[in-house]
């Protein structure tokens, strides 16, 4: 962490100012769809481009922290709010904490299976798995509301049953608030406004909109998904956590998230988190630094005797396909 | 026009862009254009970096034309980009507001501090680079009528340097100077006597505590003026509680340093001051145990430096990492409490 500095701050400058021209060029290109098609085709990949750099390398880090020493008024966790229908705040209460603290806890971290899938044997099956698949792409296609949810569903603000004793730590009807008031937001921009901007071109920005969102909802869930439910990847009873050591944390967080294997771009585009061991070992350090210590990590975990989980993109997700299939059946 | 326009792009930038101001949005971009544009900062160039004395600088600012002139006596937060971070320091204006109007530049006069976190990074500043201020702030300023002492100590001369030097250009009555610092540690004293030279209604004493002894006896000596005092807390001290005591009127800028409690594991205590609430805390435990001990509300979440869910804004004091042991700056700055140990006063954003 010593060398964090200027570079590391000239370097998510320079991803915001890419997200920025991305954003724009496609959102005029979707216009511009009336010369050719295939402007509008380009500009669907650049919306949904700057899309998923807003989502993984900008968003999910700056949120992270990563950034916080900057002391830059605009990229720091407390200000940052990210282009996708899950308000910020929530994000950070339910994945920050619960997710990083309790990593793949059964009962504690919520992040495994979304209350959804069922992915391991703690979880008792259901005649609902037996279709889990067709759940699974559900979630990927709807994902960013998924993550939207997520606090809400956790904790049962309209469905369930409210347990008495949790330590509600924002009351229900802000979460409802701000659910539905980043949601609207989310739907009016996109679906409304811009369109209606492009005035006779309505339909082909719409359309567009809907599509750069598709493609950033399928890649993300892809990528979290292939970071977290590989064949390897552990789960843990909240009862083998008890008292857990700090080196035990370590341990857990290393058994209990896979890597995937690529190239630079890819890397940025899936925000480091084709490094998903090292980002669970070190949520703060900035992103790009794990390409650094990987190797290293990687040394420990052989001296420790630990398993290293990583693979090709495909071998991945081959192997969480193969996991949501094979725990569909009891 | 302005005026309505900020707060409709604002709206929007929040709807649309997610970013509380537009400008925040499109700052990256902007940046790879002009150099140091910030939104909420003033951008400055660097025109001159030059050592007057001893580990003493002056530097002058070229301001950019937007930038609202001071008045004499007012100083600004001067902000740098060091190794990709923001950090800001006050310093007090130590040229007139006319030199600003005219030729938009202000000068500092900086002593720069051994092992300091800033003022060596002044020297290093390359002519023609740019660096964010901010608008001028304070009301320190010279009375519009009648005859005034000025009382400074160390780099406490600037403010008045800058009256001296818009006095030029003002008729006022009679100025006296009581300058203290160590033994030929005056600074700018030959501007000093070119200012007498010009200035009929001028006058100054060059003293140090060594061979002239303690201020207060020399006090007794401008009892008909106001008094203008600027330094260090203990030498204001002194002085205001002299006028209080004969009702002279007093206005002043000091300094406190921080009282730091970097080293020795010995408890010491400190003053916390969350938005207003305040309570007393210890250097041993982390902060956020503390603010909950005194049923101070604050979200927390893993209790180790992961989640981030308990960091807040400090503004004032310095805390220490205890994973690290690193201390923070001086100023504001995004801290977790459950991390984070007192080691001065310190005050935090409710």
């Amino acid at each position: 962490m010593a060398k964090v500095g200027e570079q590391d701050a000239n370097y998510i400058r320079r991803v915001i100012v890419m997200q920025r021209i991305l954003e724009w060029s496609g959102r005029i290109l979707l216009v511009l769809g009336f010369i050719t098609p295939w402007l509008w085709l380009v500009g669907v990949l650049a919306l949904a481009t700057a899309k998923i750099l807003d989502n993984m390398e900008i968003g999910h880090n700056v949120m992270h922290g990563q950034y916080d020493w900057m002391n830059d008024k605009h990229i720091n966790s407390k200000a940052y709010e990210w282009d996708i229908a899950c308000d910020g705040k929530s994000w950070n209460r339910v994945h920050n904490f619960e997710h990083h603290t309790y990593t793949n806890i059964i009962g504690k971290d919520r992040d495994f299976g979304y209350g959804l899938l069922r992915l391991s044997n703690d979880f008792r099956w259901r005649v609902k798995n037996l279709w889990q698949f067709i759940t699974y792409l559900n979630l990927s296609v709807l994902f960013q509301w998924g993550v939207a949810y997520h606090e809400l569903a956790a904790e049962r603000v309209f469905f369930g049953k409210k347990k008495e004793n949790r330590d509600y730590k924002v009351p229900h009807s802000e979460l409802k608030t701000r659910f539905f008031s980043k949601g609207a937001r989310q739907l009016i921009k996109d679906y409304l406004i811009f369109p209606l901007l492009a005035g006779p071109f309505f339909l082909w920005v719409l359309v567009g909109n809907l599509i750069a969102n598709l493609l950033r909802n399928l890649w993300t869930s892809t990528i979290i998904f292939c970071g977290h439910f590989t064949g390897d990847v552990k789960t843990f009873s909240e009862k083998e956590c008890e008292n857990e050591t700090k080196g035990q944390w370590y341990y857990r967080q290393a058994l209990g998230s896979s890597n995937i294997k690529g190239s630079k771009w890819f890397h940025v585009l899936t925000g480091h988190l084709s490094f998903q061991i090292e980002h669970h070992l070190f949520p703060d350090m900035p992103a790009k630094r794990y390409r650094e210590i990987a190797p290293k990590v990687q040394k420990v975990f052989r001296e420790h005797g630990i398993q290293y989980n990583t693979g090709s993109f495909f071998k991945q997700y081959g192997s969480v396909v193969k996991r949501i299939l094979r725990y569909s059946l009891p | 026009m302005n005026v309505l326009l900020n707060p409709l792009s604002n709206w929007f930038s929040k709807q649309f862009f997610h970013h509380t101001s537009m400008a925040g949005y499109i700052e990256p971009v902007i940046q790879l254009f002009k150099p140091s544009w910030r939104d909420g900062y003033y951008r400055a160039k660097v025109v001159v970096v030059q050592a007057i004395a001893n580990r003493t600088l002056a530097i002058e600012l070229k301001t950019e034309s937007r930038w609202p002139t001071h008045k004499a006596g007012q100083h600004i937060e001067l902000t740098l980009e060091i190794n990709g971070r923001l950090v800001t320091r006050v310093f007090t204006i130590a040229s007139s507001p006319n030199q600003a109007m005219h030729e938009g530049v202000i000068r500092l006069v900086v002593k720069q501090q051994d092992a300091g976190a800033f003022t060596p990074y002044l020297a290093r500043l390359q002519v023609n680079s740019w660096v964010n201020i901010s608008k001028p702030k304070g009301a320190f300023l010279l009375p519009q009528s009648g005859a005034v002492t000025f009382f400074a100590a160390g780099s406490g001369i600037t403010p008045f340097i800058a009256m001296l030097h818009q006095n030029l250009h003002e008729q006022v009555d009679p100025i006296h100077l009581v300058y203290y610092a160590k033994a030929n540690e005056h600074l700018v004293v030959a501007e000093l006597e070119s200012l007498s030279n010009r200035l009929a209604n001028f006058t100054f004493t060059l003293l140090s505590r060594s061979s002239d002894g303690d201020v207060i006896e020399k006090l007794s000596e401008f009892h008909n003026s106001k008094w203008l005092v600027c330094g260090p807390n203990d030498f204001y001290k002194t002085i205001q509680n002299y006028a209080e005591a004969h009702q002279i009127s007093i206005s002043s800028e000091h300094f406190s340093l921080v009282n730091l409690h970097v080293h020795g594991d010995e408890k010491a205590h400190f003053q916390v001051d969350h938005g207003g609430i305040k309570f007393t805390a210890d250097n041993q435990q982390p902060l956020l145990a503390q603010f909950q001990a005194n049923k101070i509300n604050v979200p927390y979440g893993c209790g180790m430096g992961i989640c981030h869910q308990c960091q807040c804004v400090k503004k004032k004091g310095v805390v220490r990492d205890m994973r690290t042991g690193k201390l923070s700056d001086y100023g504001e700055e995004l801290i977790q409490l459950c991390v984070s140990q007192v080691v001065s006063d310190v005050e935090f954003k409710a």
